[in-house]
């Protein structure tokens, strides 16, 4: 009965998004006309400029605001004020949810969604999602790159950006909401190109087999083949490159951000603003079977800071879910993990930290044409098409021992001109002239560990879910991450892409899963 | 009589004077004493209708067995209560048991009473500690507004009650219940009779509840602690069942046509909160609706006015106080622990805590009226005489059936079986005070099999 409803709900959103008005591959109102191009499986590609009003006229929605309108004239018309003997701030998140959600960013929100979708009833679950930065100015989520791409060699990172492909190729199937604007993710599928030198040519080669296996559509180019298909760029040093054909490029974080945040409080989640600045919690002491003490958390209330105010909100809770991002050990360490002695399980901390990346962004009028795909050389400088006036977006990973300052988001310029711009010259020749107009730093929520996400329970907190440090791949894999761990929460385990090994347990037995990618 | 209420009034003092350490286990104690001493009473000497008769509070076969029911539940209600009051300060939970003694009082008063406007103060009189209850200690910020509810349905019903019963005053010159059965039927014909009628019922059937009027109490369960819910759910409900069944005898010959439409009310309403029931994902909300629906049969069963109508009814109220509260205290232990009373949130519980399990079974199989527990003989019994009344009741009554079953079968496979979430792995293991609760409930309920006709009222 209950897939029933899950497929008539699907059904609705489905024949809602087709019977829009004209947008990319989706059914028009008006009739055929020649000329139009049919894809197949779609009735017509037509194209919208985008509109700010909703694209259908909604009776509810009218009559709603005509009652609206009622009241409020009869409210005037009536005497009295509007004081009620409960004065409750209404920006308060409840005193009640079954889950909270720490972190509003892509990955929180993307968590909020799929806990929603996979419940059976309306309104199974309370969900509550806290975010402190409504501007949402130091959230790595928006100050991202935004690309997408499947060549990795661990193949749960593969699985994970194949998934969330997908999804994002049919968002309006998953994210569209009734009477509102069509999602546009502005996806670009230009493919991702990874270059190797000798060194790396065999990494590159077994990665290759890796995604291959995994279903990715990559294919692997030799120098030749390279300078045929993309004249510009300049193979010396280059021994083998890994171009993606599908599922790879690049798209709008802030509009993946808003739609899961659309959606997601369309179907019942509640947004606060506010910190979560303390919890409460009950310990219980257990001994593992060596005969160790370990202290086990649960926490059973979380403390919400109202912004700019003294006013908290205690929010009694049964699940937390850290989607924190960078700044998601500072939450580990308001639980006390993280305090304890050096060796034992209490003393590890949760290993993630945030690191400053910049990202330029240059105009060059003669450079590379409108296929170039999200370059990354084998020095570890990348770049990519912004837009379609000559623009392009340039940035590197700096090396370990030169980390920039993170204690704000600062550009160093001097970064790009010694660093970054004579690699981009020499393996692309028409960058020796360029003009850098912006930049911008975000931060990566990066596991010192091994740079591979955190997905899981910890083992001291017994209600605590993680979902974070994800280095730099955090967006491209939040529908997926979302996924499981709804999954987890509500099912009990992984039923679509299984994600154990990217759980708390090799941290514990300190076994460090790293990507043996060429960078 | 005075050697059940007299203790209970000391528990007062008790709760006030004992040191702090020693206020829960004296206050248990005290109170198991004077539940064993009132099983007593289920001895009855069987010739005379009264017994233990004083001038105001005398012991019958109807009220014998709710009021062994109402002493039976205080020791199990501070059971219950302990976990969840140890954080706060000593003098709110001296609060907190003075509150359930003084509901214990009251009730003990109304079921006894011989009088019925003695019975309607004590009626109204435990609306007061109930509120507090629920608004007081209930957990979230709705419980003001299920204490709103619960009042003022119960009251907004109840005041038509008073006028109804001053008017028999007047009439009869006595409200005793003693003679009343044996006074000379009224002639009532006129509409204003018709409306008394309605107000003799309209509080009972508010407090059973009757389904359109149920909106009080999936609110009040939920929002009230555990003790408030238990007593609630067990000998609240009855309170308007019991006066329901003591005022009917006044009631002829109206009733054979006015209530029509309440007997329809109420077999409907075991579909449709059964249905509910269904699709309910808040456990403690589960088990509110299912209590609508069973008193919804027990409604039925005394409007319809037969033997076994009345039997079937006091028989199901009995079995359902026992295992709603049973039920309810098996919610709580899954919400202290879980701190959730989503279903979905805490499932596969039967791999985490083994034993609770077999409690959640016998108490699911209770809900479900499975032979031969006396659940199953009353609503039997009911069934019976509705159809007998007409034949077309068992599509209703059987349907309810059904989907009881199904819920309740819902209700057990979703917290027990299934995935286990991770984020209950660790559990507190049970704890002997949760387990001798359950068999405190429980074994009541299985020995009532043995002997039924303790609870089956004047028919014996």
């Amino acid at each position: 009965m209950c897939s029933l409803l899950r497929l008539r709900a699907g059904a609705r959103v489905a024949a809602a998004a087709l019977n829009r008005g004209p947008g990319p591959g989706r059914r028009a109102r008006t009739p055929l006309k020649v000329g139009d191009r049919a894809l197949p499986g779609h009735v017509l590609l037509s194209q919208s400029l985008g509109t700010s009003a909703a694209l259908r006229k909604d009776f509810m929605k009218e009559v709603e605001s005509q009652l609206s309108s009622i009241k409020q004239t009869a409210l005037d018309a009536l005497p009295g004020s509007s004081w009620t003997p409960l004065q409750v701030n209404p920006n308060l998140p409840p005193e009640r949810a079954d889950i909270v959600i720490v972190g509003g960013g892509v990955v929180g929100w993307s968590v909020a969604y799929w806990l929603k979708q996979k419940e059976r009833v309306r309104e199974e679950v309370k969900v509550v999602v806290v975010e402190r930065d409504p501007t949402y100015s130091r959230a790595s989520t928006v100050l991202s790159a935004g690309g997408i791409r499947q060549q990795f060699s661990l193949s749960e990172n593969i699985l994970l950006s194949l998934h969330s492909a997908h999804f994002m190729r049919n968002i309006n199937d998953h994210l569209g909401v009734l009477h509102e604007e069509p999602v546009d993710l502005h996806f670009n599928h230009s493919g991702y190109l990874f270059l190797a030198s000798e060194e790396g040519a065999h990494i590159m080669e077994e990665n290759y087999r890796t995604q291959r296996y995994a279903g990715a559509k990559v294919s692997l180019l030799s120098p030749t083949q390279l300078k045929e298909k993309f004249p510009w760029i300049n193979t010396d040093g280059v021994v083998l490159a890994s171009y993606g054909l599908e599922n790879e490029g690049w798209f709008d974080p802030w509009t993946l951000l808003s739609a899961f945040r659309r959606k997601a409080i369309s179907m019942g989640v509640i947004p606060c603003s506010g910190e979560v600045t303390g919890c409460q919690y009950q310990t219980n002491t257990v001994s593992t079977r060596d005969g160790d003490q370990v202290t086990l958390r649960r926490i059973r209330s979380v403390k919400v800071q109202m912004p700019n105010s003294l006013e908290y909100q205690p929010i009694e809770c049964s699940v937390v879910v850290n989607a924190a991002g960078a700044f998601s050990a500072k939450l580990a360490q308001i639980l006390g993990i993280g305090n304890g002695p050096e060796d034992s399980m209490a003393g590890l901390p949760v290993p993630v930290e945030p690191r400053k990346r910049y990202i330029y962004v240059m105009h060059c009028p003669d450079g590379p044409g409108l296929d170039t795909p999200f370059l990354i050389d084998y020095s570890g400088v990348y770049f990519r098409r912004e837009g379609l006036g000559g623009n392009y977006i340039a940035g590197l990973s700096p090396q370990t021992d030169e980390e920039p300052d993170t204690r704000d988001l600062e550009v160093d310029h001097q970064f790009f001109e010694e660093q970054v711009w004579p690699s981009l010259a020499h393996r692309v020749p028409a960058f020796e002239s360029l003009k850098v107009t912006s930049a911008w730093a975000g931060f990566y929520d990066y596991n010192t560990f091994d740079q591979n996400g955190l997905i899981g329970m910890h083992p001291l907190v017994n209600n605590m879910y993680f979902a974070t440090g994800f280095s730099g791949h955090g967006l491209q894999h939040s529908p997926a991450v979302g996924r499981g761990v709804a999954e987890l929460i509500m099912e009990g385990g992984y039923k679509t892409i299984d994600l154990s090994a990217l759980d708390f347990r090799r941290i514990l037995h300190q076994e460090p899963m790293l990507e043996r990618n060429i960078i | 009589m005075l050697k059940i209420l007299i203790p209970t009034m000391m528990l007062i003092p008790t709760t006030w004077l004992a040191p702090s350490k020693h206020i829960w286990p004296s206050a248990l104690a005290h109170s198991l004493i004077i539940a064993i001493f009132s099983l007593l009473w289920l001895s009855s000497p069987g010739e005379t209708g009264w017994w233990l008769l004083s001038n105001l509070m005398a012991l019958d076969p109807l009220s014998t067995p709710l009021l062994v029911l109402t002493c039976w539940l205080l020791p199990l209600m501070i059971l219950a209560s302990q976990n969840h009051t140890s954080a706060e300060p000593v003098n709110r939970q001296r609060m907190y048991l003075m509150l359930l003694t003084s509901l214990q009082i009251f009730l003990i008063i109304a079921f006894s009473a011989t009088e019925v406007l003695l019975f309607y103060v004590m009626f109204e009189a435990t609306l007061i500690p109930t509120l507090i209850l629920i608004t007081r200690w209930g957990s979230q910020g709705e419980r003001l507004n299920a204490g709103t509810y619960f009042l003022f349905y119960t009251l907004a019903a109840s005041l038509p009650l008073l006028v109804a019963l001053l008017i028999l005053q007047k009439t009869t010159g006595s409200l005793s219940l003693l003679p009343l059965p044996y006074a000379a039927a009224f002639p009532l014909i006129s509409v204003a009779d018709k409306l008394w009628w309605a107000g003799c019922l309209l509080a009972f059937l508010v407090k059973m509840p009757l389904y359109g009027m149920h909106l009080w109490l999936p609110k009040a369960h939920v929002e009230a602690p555990i003790a408030g819910s238990m007593i609630l759910a067990a000998v609240l409900l009855k309170l308007g069942g019991y006066g329901m069944m003591r005022m009917m005898v006044v009631l002829e010959p109206l009733t054979k046509e006015l209530s029509y439409p309440f007997i329809i009310l109420a077999l409907w309403g075991v579909i449709m909160t059964g249905s509910v029931c269904l699709r309910q994902t808040d456990l403690k909300s589960l088990i509110a609706y299912s209590s609508v629906g069973h008193m919804g049969l027990v409604a039925g069963g005394i409007l319809i006015q037969t033997p076994w109508g009345f039997t079937g009814a006091l028989i199901l109220m009995i079995a359902h106080g026992l295992t709603s509260s049973a039920l309810l205290c098996l919610a709580n232990t899954n919400y202290e622990r879980t701190h959730t009373r989503t279903m979905m949130l805490a499932r596969g519980m039967q791999m985490l805590l083994p034993l609770m399990t077999s409690w959640w079974f016998i108490a699911t199989l209770a809900n479900l009226a499975l032979p031969p527990l006396p659940n199953l003989m009353g609503e039997l019994m009911i069934i019976t005489s509705l159809f007998n009344w007409s034949w077309m009741t068992i599509v209703l009554t059987g349907g309810g059936t059904l989907i009881t079953a199904g819920y309740s079968l819902y209700m057990f496979l979703m917290t027990q079986r299934g995935p286990v979430p991770q984020h209950i792995l660790a559990l507190n293991p049970s704890h002997t005070r949760e387990h001798l609760l359950l068999a405190l409930h429980l074994l009541p309920l299985l020995l009532l099999i043995l002997n039924p006709t303790l609870v089956w009222g004047w028919t014996a």
